[in-house]
Order: C-alpha cells, then sequence, then structure tokens
C-alpha cells in the first residue's frame, strides 16, 4: 500500500474517531466520500499514477475504502445508542398490547383437561337441562327416593315424557354417565365432562350455578387402587406434590362402594389447624360405579367395571386460593376479575 | 343426615380405652364420617354424618356397634354392650287385660305394628341422666313416658309413639290411608290439612296420630295420664315421604321412617320402652301384646366371588380376613374356595343386597388407605373431545385480544327475559324457582353482559368483556335446544371496533365471514348492526346495543356487542389455506380516492373494482372513509389502495393506467362517483 493510500485512511479514521454527535458524523461521510472528498480524490488520482500499478492501487483503495465503511457503521451504532440512552427512563411504562383475564373457573377447567388428556381422558359434553331419567333414575335414583333430597334440584316447567319423565337442571354432572355409555357402547371410555349445574342454595360456600366436573374411566379389571392413582395423580399435579388424598366410606346412589375424596389442608398439610379442623378438606364425591347403571348403559357389568367421580371447580378454587366466599366468583367485579 | 352423638352415651355401649379422638378419626375413616368434635362440658358431642342408606347407624347403639366392628379392624380392644331391657318379658304384669282393637285396612302400609297398654303410670320430670342427653342431642325433654319415645328413637333409631290410652275412644286404632280433604291437629298445635295417601290411624270416631311423622293433638300424654299405649311401628317409606314432601314438614321419626327400620328391631324397641316406663314411671303392663307382622323379614343370603373382590380391591386379601369382617358387622358367612356367602344381619338387609355391597363393607374395614394407588391400566380410548377443548383455545385469544372473561348466571329473572322479547312460551321457565331473580334459562347471553357493564361502567369508559356459556330454547316435547355462544361486549367502542374483534375471531378460526343487513333483533339498532354469516350460514350478530337495553341499564357510554354461536360455527369446515407462489417481481401500488353517495358499500365497491381489475388487480384495500358536509350532502370519500402486479415482470406503467383508467371510468358511471385528484 502506498503512503498516499495510508495517510488517507488514516486521516480518515482520524476524523471519524473524533465525531461527536450523528449530524457531525453525516459531514464527516461527506468529507469523505463527497464529491471532493478524501476518497473521491483518492479515486481520481488514479490516472496519475503509472499504468502497471493501477490495478495494485485499485484493490487498495478498495480496501480502505471498506475499512473506513466498517469505522462509520461503528461509529454510527455507538453515537445512536448514546443518543437513546440519553432519553430513557428504564423504569417508564413500555409501549404494550392490552392483554386480558380469563375468569378463575376457566383457568382451572383448562388445568383440569390438561391434566386428565395426559392419562388418555377426552373433554365431552352433555345437556345442561336434561331429562329426570339422566339426571337420576338412570344413576339408580328412583322416583320418591330420599336420595333425591342431596340435589336441591330445580325443575322445569315441562310436560313430562314417557320414560324420560320431566326437565331439571342437572344438579350434577352425573347426566353424562348413561350418556357416555350409550354413545361409546364398547369399553374402554375415558372421560371428563365439565358442565355449569344448578342447585337450589346460596351461601358462602354455594351459589346457585356452579361448575362440576365428572370422570368416568369404563374397562376391564377397573380397581379401587385405579381410582386411587388417578386422584394422586390428578391432586399432586392441580394441587402440588405435598398435598395428598383419602377415601373416606360414603353412599350415593350410582356407585358401590361410594367415596367421598378428602386431600390434606394446604395450611397444616393434614396435621390440622384452624381452617381445616382436623387436617383434611373434603374434594369431592366418588366410586365404583353401581353394576345396575352400566346394565343401563348397556355396558355389560360381568366383563366391565367402571370408577367415576365429580366435583365443583368452584370449591377447588377456593382451596387453592384464598377466596373465603364463592359467590365473588360471580359477582363479576372487573376489579377482582382482573387479578388473575 | 347428621346426628349429634353424646360420647358419655356412646360409651355406655361401647366400652373402650381408646380416646374419643381416636375413635372419631377411625370412624370417619372407615364408616361414618365425624364432621365436628364439640365440647359439653364434661362430655364431648360428635357431630356424625351417617349417609342415607344407614338408617341403622342413625342411633347411638348403632354407631356402637358399628365403632366395635371398626376399632377391632385397627386392633383396638373393645366390647359392644347391649343396652337393657331389650328381652323384656312383654306378658301382662296385672290380672285384668286393657281391650286394644287394631285393624289394619291395607297391610302394605304398615310391615309391622306393635302396641302395648301400660297402666298405673305416674307423669312426672325424666331421670337427670335422661333429660340430658335428649338436651345434648338437641331434643326437648317432656315427662317421663313423652321422653322415652325419644329416648329409644336417639338411642336404638326405632321412632315409637306413646298415646294416652283413655283419649283412644272406644279403644279402637285403625290404620288406613287418607281421604281427600281430612284434617288433623298434630302435637304442636298445628291443624295439618292432609293429603290423599297419607298414613292416619282413626280411633272410634276421629283421627288421632298421623303415622310416622307426628301424633294427634288430641291423644297426647298429658300431666294427668295413667294408662298409656306405647306403640312401636314401621310404615311403607314411600308413603311417608310422599306425605312429608306433601306437607313440607319433617320430623326426626319422618327422617328414619322413610328410609326404612329394621323390622327384628321392632319388639327389642318396645321391650326397651317398657323397661324404661316401669324403671321410670312406675308402669305395668296391662294389656297383651298386639303384634301385627304379616310377612316377617327374609333373610337373603349374598354369594361373592373372591376373585371378583380382589379385582376390586387391586389386591389379594384372605379370605377369612374378609370373612372376619363381615362377621364383625353382624353378618353370617359361609365360604368355598372361590367364594364367601354372607347373611346380613336384620339391620341391614335393605342396604346390602349385591356383591358389590359386600365389597364396600370388606374394603372400607379393611383400611381404604391400605389398597394400593396405581394408574389405570388399558387401552387408551381413541375420542374426539368436544368442541369445549376448542373453546378454551379461543377463550385465550379473546384474553390477548385484551378481553376480560365474565361468568354470569344462567339463570335469568323474569325483566331480564322481557328485555329479549323473548315469549314466556318459548322459554325454558323453572318450576321451583329459589328467587324472582332466577326465574327462566336465557336464549342469549347479551342481556348479562349489558348488566356487568352496568355495574362496572364507573371504573372506566372502555369496558372489553366476554362470555362463553350455553343459551335454551324451548323445544316441543323435546330436550331444550342448548347451543353454546360466544357474547362481547365493548363499552366506549364502534360499530367498527366489534365488527374488527369478530372478524378477527373468525380469522383466528380459519373461516372467512361475510356481514349482511339484520334480521328484527330487540338488543341492537338495526341501523348499527348486522348478522355475521360464514357461506350462507348465519352464525350470529353484531353491532350497536339498542337505546331500550341502553336505557334500562342506564349506560354511561354506548356499547356494542356481538354474539355468535359456536355450536354452530365449529360444524363448519374451515377455510383450507393453500400454496400461492410469493410473487418474485414488486407490484405497483397506487391510490384511488372518490366521492360516492352515503348508500354506496364499500362492499359494493371494492367488489366491481376487483372485477374491473382481474387479473392485474391482486389486491383492493379500503384505506379511508371519511364523510364531511364539504364532500357535499350525504356523500362520502373513500379510497382505495390497488395492487397491480404480474407474476413475470413488474407491471409497465402503460398497462397499470390502462386498468386504472377503465376502473375510474366504470366507477363514474355505477356509482356516479367523483374521482378526486
Amino acid at each position: 500500500m502506498n503512503l498516499q493510500i495510508k495517510k488517507a485512511l488514516e486521516k480518515a479514521k482520524a476524523k471519524i474517531e473524533s465525531t461527536k454527535t450523528v449530524k457531525e458524523l453525516e459531514q464527516t461521510y461527506v468529507e469523505i466520500f463527497g464529491k471532493n472528498g478524501l476518497l473521491t480524490q483518492l479515486t481520481k488520482s488514479i490516472k496519475d499514477i503509472k499504468p502497471k500499478d493501477r490495478a495494485k492501487f485499485g484493490q487498495s483503495v478498495n480496501a480502505i475504502k471498506k475499512e473506513i465503511e466498517a469505522a462509520l457503521a461503528k461509529k454510527r451504532s455507538s453515537l445512536d445508542v448514546l443518543r437513546s440512552a440519553a432519553l430513557i427512563d428504564i423504569t417508564a411504562p413500555g409501549k404494550k398490547q392490552q392483554i386480558g383475564h380469563l375468569h378463575l373457573v376457566s383457568q382451572a377447567i383448562e388445568e383440569i383437561v390438561d391434566i386428565f388428556k395426559k392419562l388418555g381422558f377426552s373433554l365431552q359434553s352433555y345437556p345442561e337441562v336434561d331429562w329426570d331419567w339422566y339426571v337420576f333414575e338412570s344413576l339408580n335414583i328412583p322416583k320418591d327416593h330420599p336420595a333425591r333430597d342431596e340435589w336441591e334440584t330445580f325443575l322445569v316447567k315441562s310436560t313430562a315424557k314417557p320414560h324420560y319423565g320431566s326437565l331439571v337442571l342437572t344438579p350434577h354432572t352425573s347426566n353424562g354417565q348413561v350418556r357416555e355409555m350409550e354413545r361409546v357402547k364398547t369399553p374402554p371410555v375415558r372421560m371428563i365432562n365439565i358442565a355449569r349445574c344448578y342447585r337450589r342454595q346460596i351461601d358462602v360456600s354455594h351459589t346457585p350455578m356452579f361448575h362440576q366436573f365428572e370422570g368416568m374411566l369404563i374397562d376391564k379389571n377397573v380397581s379401587i387402587g385405579d381410582l386411587k392413582g388417578t386422584f394422586d395423580y390428578f391432586t399432586s399435579r392441580f394441587f402440588g406434590p405435598k398435598r395428598v388424598t383419602r377415601l373416606r366410606p360414603h353412599h350415593f346412589r350410582f356407585t358401590e362402594p361410594s367415596f367421598e375424596v378428602d386431600i390434606t389442608c394446604g395450611v397444616c398439610l393434614g396435621h390440622g389447624c384452624r381452617i381445616c379442623k382436623a387436617g383434611w378438606l373434603e374434594l369431592g364425591g366418588a366410586g365404583m360405579v353401581h353394576p345396575k347403571v352400566l346394565e343401563t348403559g348397556k355396558i355389560d357389568s360381568k366383563r366391565y367395571t367402571a370408577f367415576a367421580f365429580g366435583w365443583g371447580i368452584e370449591r377447588t378454587i377456593a382451596m387453592k386460593t384464598d377466596i373465603g366466599d364463592i359467590r365473588l366468583l360471580y359477582q363479576n367485579d372487573l376489579r377482582f376479575l382482573e387479578q388473575f | 343426615m347428621n346426628m349429634r352423638v353424646p360420647v358419655s352415651w356412646l360409651r355406655e355401649y361401647l366400652k373402650t380405652d381408646v380416646a374419643a379422638k381416636t375413635i372419631a378419626q377411625y370412624l370417619t375413616t372407615s364408616g361414618p364420617s365425624v364432621e365436628r368434635i364439640e365440647k359439653d362440658g364434661q362430655d364431648l358431642i360428635f357431630d356424625i354424618e351417617v349417609t342415607t342408606n344407614r338408617p341403622d347407624a342413625f342411633s347411638i347403639y348403632g354407631l356402637a356397634r358399628e365403632a366395635h366392628a371398626i376399632l377391632k379392624s385397627y386392633s383396638q380392644k373393645s366390647q359392644l354392650l347391649t343396652p337393657k331391657g331389650l328381652q323384656t318379658n312383654l306378658r301382662p304384669d296385672t290380672n285384668y287385660q286393657l281391650p286394644v282393637e287394631v285393624i289394619i285396612k291395607d297391610k302394605n302400609l304398615c310391615p309391622r305394628f306393635t302396641a302395648i297398654v301400660i297402666d298405673n303410670v305416674k307423669i312426672k320430670p325424666s331421670p337427670a341422666i335422661i333429660k340430658n342427653r335428649l338436651e345434648k342431642c338437641g331434643i326437648r325433654a317432656i315427662n317421663n313416658i313423652v321422653d322415652i319415645a325419644n329416648y329409644v328413637m336417639i338411642e336404638l333409631g326405632q321412632p315409637m309413639h306413646t298415646f294416652d290410652y283413655d283419649k283412644i275412644k272406644r279403644a279402637r286404632m285403625v290404620l288406613r290411608e287418607t281421604k281427600a280433604g281430612e284434617k288433623i291437629k298434630t302435637l304442636d298445635g298445628k291443624l295439618r290439612k292432609l293429603p290423599n295417601g297419607a298414613i292416619v290411624i282413626e280411633d272410634g270416631e276421629r283421627l288421632i296420630d298421623l303415622c310416622g311423622i307426628m301424633g294427634g293433638k288430641n291423644s297426647a300424654v298429658s300431666s294427668r295420664t295413667k294408662r298409656v299405649v306405647m306403640f312401636v311401628q314401621s310404615y311403607n317409606p314411600t308413603k311417608i315421604r310422599k306425605t312429608t314432601q306433601a306437607l313440607a314438614f319433617r320430623t326426626e321419626a319422618a327422617a328414619r321412617f322413610e328410609k326404612g327400620v329394621d323390622l327384628e328391631g321392632i319388639l327389642p324397641a318396645l321391650g326397651r320402652s317398657i323397661f324404661l316406663a316401669k324403671l321410670t314411671a312406675g308402669a305395668k303392663i296391662a294389656s297383651e301384646l298386639v303384634d301385627i307382622y304379616p310377612s316377617p323379614q327374609k333373610k337373603k343370603p349374598i354369594t361373592l366371588s373372591l376373585e371378583k373382590l380382589n379385582k376390586y380391591l387391586g389386591l389379594t386379601i384372605p379370605s377369612s380376613k374378609a370373612q372376619s369382617i363381615l362377621t364383625s358387622l353382624g353378618f353370617a358367612t359361609t365360604s368355598t374356595a372361590q367364594t364367601i356367602t354372607a347373611t346380613p344381619p336384620s339391620w341391614r338387609t335393605t342396604d346390602c343386597q349385591i356383591e358389590e355391597d359386600l365389597i364396600e363393607e370388606i374394603a372400607r374395614i379393611y383400611g381404604y388407605h391400605n389398597l394400593p394407588s396405581k394408574l389405570p391400566k388399558g387401552q387408551i380410548p381413541d375420542r374426539e373431545d368436544s368442541i369445549l377443548t376448542r373453546v378454551i383455545e379461543l377463550k385465550k385469544s379473546l384474553k390477548f385480544q385484551g378481553l376480560t372473561e365474565i361468568l354470569t348466571y344462567s339463570i335469568i329473572s323474569r325483566k331480564f327475559l322481557e328485555l329479549t322479547e323473548t315469549a314466556e312460551k318459548d322459554a325454558v321457565e323453572l318450576a321451583n324457582p329459589l328467587t324472582e331473580q332466577w326465574q327462566f334459562m336465557r336464549p342469549t347471553l347479551l342481556v348479562s353482559l349489558a348488566d356487568v357493564i352496568a355495574k362496572n361502567q364507573n371504573l372506566r369508559p372502555n369496558i372489553k368483556i366476554f362470555e362463553v356459556a350455553k343459551t335454551y330454547e324451548q323445544v316441543e316435547s323435546d330436550l331444550p335446544k342448548q347451543d353454546l355462544k360466544l357474547s362481547v361486549a365493548l363499552s366506549g367502542a364502534s360499530f367498527y371496533d366489534i365488527k374488527g374483534l369478530v372478524e378477527n375471531v373468525l380469522e383466528i378460526l380459519n373461516l372467512e365471514a361475510k356481514f349482511e343487513k339484520p334480521k328484527q333483533n330487540p338488543l341492537f339498532v338495526k341501523e348499527f348492526s348486522a348478522q355475521i354469516k360464514v357461506g350462507d350460514i348465519e352464525v350470529g350478530v353484531l353491532g350497536l346495543l339498542s337505546h331500550k337495553i341502553r336505557g334500562y341499564f342506564d349506560f354511561k357510554y354506548p356499547a356494542v356487542a356481538a354474539e355468535i354461536n359456536l355450536t354452530t360455527l365449529f360444524q363448519l369446515p374451515a377455510t383450507r389455506k393453500t400454496y400461492k407462489p410469493v410473487p418474485k417481481y414488486p407490484p405497483v401500488i397506487e391510490d384511488i380516492s372518490a366521492i360516492f353517495d352515503q348508500k354506496t358499500t364499500v362492499a359494493e365497491i371494492t367488489s366491481s373494482v376487483k372485477k374491473l381489475g382481474d387479473p392485474l388487480v391482486k389486491q383492493v384495500e379500503i384505506i379511508d372513509i371519511y364523510q364531511d358536509p364539504k364532500l357535499g350532502k350525504n356523500k362520502k370519500s373513500v379510497t382505495l389502495r390497488l395492487t397491480y402486479q404480474k407474476p413475470t415482470e413488474t407491471p409497465l406503467q402503460e398497462e397499470v393506467t390502462r386498468f386504472k383508467n377503465i376502473i375510474i371510468r366504470e366507477l363514474e358511471r355505477l356509482f356516479k362517483a367523483q374521482i378526486r385528484k
């Protein structure tokens, strides 16, 4: 590289280095690459070079041209950064897209569905206004049976239909049991059914409408152990690995044996505290599907056994969060909904 | 059903050193749940939930029996003592015998009827122990005879009644069903008009007992009573239940009778009551025992396959262990190598009838906590999820567009229904509403959303909410139509805001929406609303909420809303996306601005331009619409952005101009448009 070129490079670099603002840099650019710029002059001077050296000269000029451009770009980006750094306050709010909120019930439903999906359960949907037959009779609860008292059922003004009876608002999701059996016909069945349910009651732990989710598994050789395992799988994922469940004897007409499922209190983890009394909170009901119910659904109860369970979503939310009064979930105060 | 159980009373029959708290814990784990333990002076009270299938355990003695079996399985020592007097000799004590004539009109009403007369009764307060125990159980003590009836009911689970013998006219008792319009004044002093089919007892002249529920005032034991009929029965449970429902009146006795009582326990209960009457009132038996028991309870053995038992439990339990559990619960058992045959005790005959019932007994006493916990094996069914899975995704997409999900009750008031202008006969109406607030199943979610906007409008002008829920429409003699709908409402927003949102939603779902003139809908302003269609199928409606809604809810800001039928929408095939080569040559983009009549829709304009521009014009966008009086009356300015593009080269300016001139000429001709330069 000849001296002339070397000097031009050094001069250009010095100029670039000494600039302090983007505006100055633009000026520098003109001084180098402009009509009478440093590099333009250099290029023009090629005519003074001996023809045999011209090619080499040209290559050298191109090389420093690249080098200068790189230096300019580097300087420009450092000046840009400096310029904006002087102006931003990183604690000031960014420009966000507005994001809304899902209701706690939906959030819980999504979590539950995801957990049971991993075990091969599919999400199904059944009527929320249904025939007495699917809600009670098919579940081994005949008319005038005292067991009906456990569900404070809303009745619909309707004319009774032969065999199916009158219409009711489903007080539980178990109307899906025989409906699912009728639909699938041949086990295995692994279904969950989440729906709005209705009961004639309102207080801190009851709203006249609530969500229940129901699970049912029909297969050969289904045991109480399978039910326990399924619950343990669910609770450790939904409530966390420290919580455990237990089955307690209970009675439902459509399961035999029947259980209440308890979970250790989240505060004391089963030792007993002010909130839970004896260390356990009631989660929901479960049991091995009564052979009569299987037969009603035309499933051979000699070949297949099944378990089923159901419980209120709002209740699980109350147990997972600090919401003491579940009516809050239905007041639709945005200041509440936007917390989640 | 819950029962208050004084631990001191329980311990009278359950002799054990085990602490009360431990007994409670074991009972809860393997039997009836002890829900609370209360202190009552020196005593403790268990609040126990007894399930409806176990009326036998709805008593102090029944619970002692249950606890005894359970303690044994936990290797705790205990002893079960029987109450005194169960085997009392019921032969007359006097040399005279008072007559009682009993006629049962229909033996289905009363499977067993027992009665006996006692004389020489001295009415006085009960001994302190009886009084205290009753009061701990929440029952007011009255006098020594009346208290015996309550005491025996709590202790043995067998309700009973006492009559003043001298008030029974002609010593005659006719048990029958009521006829229309009959009345009785019950012990609580209330005159009750009885439904048909109630079971009653009539003496020589009048009704003296509303059987199984409450006795008649006219035959009650009083302080002057000398002679008493001690009366222990069972009744047809369904009849008792129907009557309590018709009267909306349930007593402790009725709650037990409607679940069925142990027929073999009736005589011991009568014996116990006579024992107590002799002890506390100096009574003497003064009649023959009346015991009408036409069809004695049959013993029904159940055979359980051990294979089935072990399948249910998920482990192998020795036959001897299973049998010893059943024996501890009062079952008589025999066995073979493959089976156990168990005969339930008299107090469990209605409850235990099938193999699964025995499995439950063995499993719970063995301890559910001792059973394995494992994930189900077996094949995973090949089943499609319902549309609810897609709803979860849809909800999330709305959340990320800034909307907040609300949850409102599906049951609405008559007033809300009126706002939707749905005829009551088309709505799903509750026959037994809880309050006026909740009477109808809603045909639309929109009114509820409007309500939520009103409730929150003081927080901020711009509220963006949505809900997904079923709606309900009456269908003649079939299930109501229960379509899943998405409703969205935006306050302080315009028609185009809600339209844009709906367009986004349909785009997310891969569907192409069309918007057409709305049908009549009382919830929207006609001129500011549209029906939403996909292909030829109507899927919803959107627009500005009507003045009526705005007025009723007192909106501070106008609100727009949309309701989309997801049941319909999710059945539609999604538009299939096909590959088109990415253009290699840049397009020419030019705008055309023109003034149109306000009535001319941009849909008409774009569709004409597309047709005229084919094949050079690849895209027509509306980039600006505005109205200004300066443009002229009922005029609007529309700016179209046209993309001219060719797959083989960049279009030449001459080609573009040629198409552009055709378009401009036709816009002028078709729409009388004035092109703005």
